[in-house]
C-alpha cells in the first residue's frame, strides 16, 4: 500500500488520508457537478411548498385541465386528474430522496456490522454470517424484494426498512475485507501488544480507516436503492397514492403513452438525473479516497 | 483442479439449502393465506379444512418444512394452489422464455460491452472515449422501465416498427418456419436491449480500465517495440488478458439481469419467470414462489461455479484449490 502504513500513529495516518482524499475530490469536475447536482435535489426538495406554483395532489378541473401539453402555464403539462406535473414531479423528490438516504443508511448500518463481526471475530461466526451473505446474493434483490413488499403489503416505513434490509450484503463483504486486512496492519499489532482493547482499537483504528469506504460503498449505493424503490413503486409496490413518487407516476403515465407522453417522461428524467448526481459524486469520492480499494 | 470442484460443488448445495430455508420461512411468517382465493358463501369451512388437509398446511410448520425440502431433494416441486397444475409443468414453459430474454441480452451485453470498452481504451480521452463514458454512465442511471416505455413510445407507437408485447404475434398459425423465427425475433429486439444496455455500459468501462491496464504491462512494449501493427497488439496481445476480470463481472451480472427480467418481462407481456412469480407471489401461490427462488438461485449458483472455473481456464496462473495444485 502507501508508505504511510509505517506511521506508528494511527490517528495521524488518518487524518491525511481524508485530507488529501479531499483536496483530490475538490479537483474532480465531475464529482463536483454530481454534489451540484444532489444540492440542488436536496433544496427543491426542502423547498418544494414555495417552488410549486400547484398542489401536489388536489384534483384540478378535471373535464378542461387534464392531460393539458406542456405549455407556459404547466410547463410539464398535466395528469389525469387535472394535477400539475412539475409540481408533482418536485414534490416526488422528497419520497425518492428521503427512501434513498434511509434505507441506504439501514443498509450501511447493517452491512458495517455483520461485517465487522466476521472480519473481527473470525472462525465459526466469520464462516456463519458469509454463507448467509451468499446466500442472499445468490437470490436477485428484486425478487427478495417482491416477495416481502408483496406479503407484508406496504407503507413507506416498511419499504424504507426492506430496502435496507436487502441492501447490506455488498457492504459487509467490502467492511469484512478491510477489518481483516487492517488486523494486520502493524500500527494496529502495536496497538495490541500496547495492551489496548478490543474496543479501542475498534473506535481508534477499525472504524476510522473504514470509514472512507463505507462512505463511498453509502454513496455508490444510493443510486441503486433509488432506482430499486422506483421500480417497486413502478410494480405497484411502492409509495401508496395519492402521495407522489417518481416511479409511480412514470407507472401511471403508461395508459396514456401516446397521447400524453410527458406523463411518463418528466418523472423519468427526473429519476435518471438524481441517479447520475450520486454516482458521479459516489465515483468521485471513490477515485479521491482510495483509488485501489474498489474494483 | 476435481478437489476444488467438489469443495465448490458442496458449498453450492449448502448455499440452495440455505436460500430455501430463508424462503420457506419468509413465506410461511407472512401474514395472508392462499386459501383466500377460495373463500366465497358457498365454501364451507369444512371444505376449507379438507383442502388445507390435502395441501398439508395443517400440519406444524417444522414438519411442513422437512417435507418440503424432502420433495425438493427428489425434484419433486409440487402443485400449484393457484393453476391447480404441478410446478414443474409451469416452470417447463416458463424457464425457457425467460432464458431465451436472457441470453438475447447476455450476448449483447458481453459483445456490445467488451466491444465499445476495447475501443474506448484504444482511443483513450478521445471525444469518442468521452462520448462513451457519458453514455455508459447516462444508461446505467436510467431506470429500465422507463426506458422500456420510452423504445414503446417511439418505436412501437410512433414509427411502428416493433412490436410492444408479448413473445410473438397473434396469428402465427400457419406461418413458414422463417416468417415466424423473424416474427420472434422482432418480439425480442425491445425487451432484450432494455434488459442487457445497462450492463453492457458497466462491463464497457471495466473492460476499458481492465485494457488500459493491461496496455501497461512490458510484454506489450515489446510487442509493439517488435513493429507489430497497433490492432493486432490490441486483438491479440492484450485482450485475452484485459478480458479476464471481465469474465468474472458477467458471471456476478447474472443475479442482475434475471431481476432485471422481472421488470421487463412485466412491460412487455413477456411469459417468463419474472411475471409468473409477481402472478404468484400476489397469489400467494407458496409452491410456485418457492421454486421460482429456488430455481433462480440455482442458476445463479451454477453461473458463478462456471465462472470461476472458467477464469481457471483463462488463466494458468491462477491455480484453484487450497493445495495450490490444478
Amino acid at each position: 500500500m502507501s508508505p504511510v502504513e509505517d506511521d506508528p500513529a494511527g490517528a495521524r495516518r488518518t487524518q491525511r488520508l481524508w485530507s488529501q482524499g479531499w483536496s483530490r475530490f475538490r479537483k474532480n469536475r465531475f464529482g463536483m457537478a454530481g454534489a451540484g447536482i444532489i444540492l440542488v435535489l436536496y433544496l427543491a426538495a426542502a423547498l418544494a411548498p414555495m417552488l410549486t406554483p400547484y398542489d401536489p395532489i388536489a384534483q384540478g378541473d378535471v373535464p378542461r385541465m387534464r392531460y393539458v401539453a406542456p405549455c407556459m402555464e404547466h410547463p410539464l403539462g398535466t395528469d389525469k386528474f387535472g394535477r400539475d406535473v412539475l409540481s408533482r414531479v418536485i414534490y416526488g423528490s422528497r419520497i425518492s430522496l428521503m427512501i434513498g438516504i434511509l434505507a441506504v443508511t439501514i443498509a450501511i448500518l447493517l452491512g458495517a456490522l455483520v461485517g465487522a463481526a466476521a472480519g473481527y471475530f473470525g472462525g465459526a461466526t466469520d464462516a456463519i454470517l458469509m454463507r448467509i451473505v451468499d446466500a442472499l446474493l445468490a437470490v436477485p434483490r428484486i425478487f427478495l424484494l417482491i416477495t416481502c413488499v408483496a406479503l407484508f403489503s406496504g407503507s413507506v416505513w416498511l419499504i424504507i426498512v426492506l430496502l435496507g434490509a436487502t441492501g447490506w450484503m455488498t457492504t459487509a463483504r467490502l467492511v469484512r475485507a478491510q477489518v481483516l486486512s487492517l488486523r494486520n496492519l502493524d500500527y494496529v499489532k502495536a496497538a495490541e501488544a500496547l495492551g489496548a482493547g478490543g474496543r479501542s482499537i475498534i473506535w481508534r483504528h477499525v472504524i476510522p480507516n473504514t470509514a472512507t469506504v463505507i462512505i463511498v460503498a453509502a454513496t455508490l449505493r444510493i443510486g441503486g436503492i433509488i432506482l430499486t424503490e422506483a421500480s417497486l413503486s413502478f410494480l405497484g409496490l411502492g409509495v401508496p397514492p395519492p402521495t407522489p413518487s417518481w416511479g409511480q407516476m412514470v407507472f401511471e403515465g403508461r395508459e396514456a403513452l401516446l397521447s400524453a407522453w410527458w406523463l411518463s417522461t418528466f418523472p423519468g428524467i427526473a429519476i435518471a438525473v438524481t441517479v447520475i448526481g450520486f454516482n458521479l459524486l459516489g465515483d468521485a469520492l471513490k477515485d479521491a479516497f482510495d483509488p485501489r480499494q474498489f474494483v | 483442479m476435481s478437489r476444488f470442484l467438489v469443495r465448490r460443488l458442496i458449498q453450492s448445495v449448502v448455499l440452495l439449502f440455505i436460500v430455501l430455508t430463508i424462503t420457506f420461512f419468509l413465506l410461511r411468517l407472512a401474514p395472508g393465506d392462499p386459501m383466500s382465493r377460495y373463500y366465497n358463501p358457498d365454501f364451507s369451512p369444512e371444505m376449507a379444512r379438507q383442502v388445507r388437509e390435502s395441501l398439508g398446511l395443517d400440519r406444524p410448520l417444522i414438519e411442513q418444512y422437512f417435507r418440503w425440502i424432502r420433495a425438493f431433494a427428489r425434484g419433486d416441486f409440487g402443485e400449484s394452489i393457484r393453476y391447480q397444475r404441478p410446478v414443474r409443468e409451469l416452470l417447463a414453459e416458463a424457464i425457457p422464455n425467460t432464458l431465451r430474454l436472457t441470453i438475447a441480452a447476455l450476448a449483447l451485453h458481453i459483445l456490445v460491452g467488451i466491444f465499445l470498452g476495447v475501443l474506448s481504451a484504444a482511443r483513450r480521452y478521445s471525444p469518442f472515449d468521452r462520448v462513451n463514458t457519458i453514455a455508459a454512465l447516462f444508461v446505467y442511471s436510467i431506470p429500465e422501465f422507463w426506458l422500456a416505455l420510452m423504445l414503446i413510445l417511439v418505436f412501437s407507437l410512433k414509427i411502428h416498427a416493433l412490436p410492444s408485447s408479448h413473445m410473438q404475434s397473434l396469428d402465427v398459425e400457419g406461418m413458414s418456419a422463417l416468417s415466424l423465427f423473424l416474427d420472434r425475433a422482432r418480439h425480442l429486439v425491445l425487451p432484450a436491449f432494455v434488459l442487457g444496455i445497462a450492463s453492457a455500459a458497466s462491463t464497457a468501462r471495466y473492460m476499458r480500465g481492465s485494457m488500459l491496464d493491461v496496455l501497461r504491462e512490458d510484454y506489450i512494449r515489446t510487442a509493439r517495440a517488435k513493429g507489430l501493427p497497433e490492432n493486432r497488439v490490441i486483438l491479440k496481445h492484450a485482450l485475452k488478458n484485459a478480458a479476464l476480470p471481465v469474465v468474472t463481472i458477467i458471471g456476478l451480472d447474472l443475479p442482475f439481469l434475471l431481476g432485471g427480467a422481472v421488470i421487463v418481462e412485466t412491460i412487455f407481456s413477456w411469459p417468463g419467470m419474472g411475471r409468473l412469480a409477481v402472478d404468484a407471489i400476489y397469489a400467494r401461490d407458496y409452491p410456485v414462489v418457492l421454486a421460482i427462488n429456488f430455481v433462480v438461485a440455482a442458476i445463479v449458483i451454477i453461473a458463478n461455479l462456471l465462472t470461476d472455473i472458467a477464469y481457471g481456464v483463462l488463466d494458468p496462473r491462477i491455480t484453484v484449490g487450497r493445495g495450490g495444485g490444478k
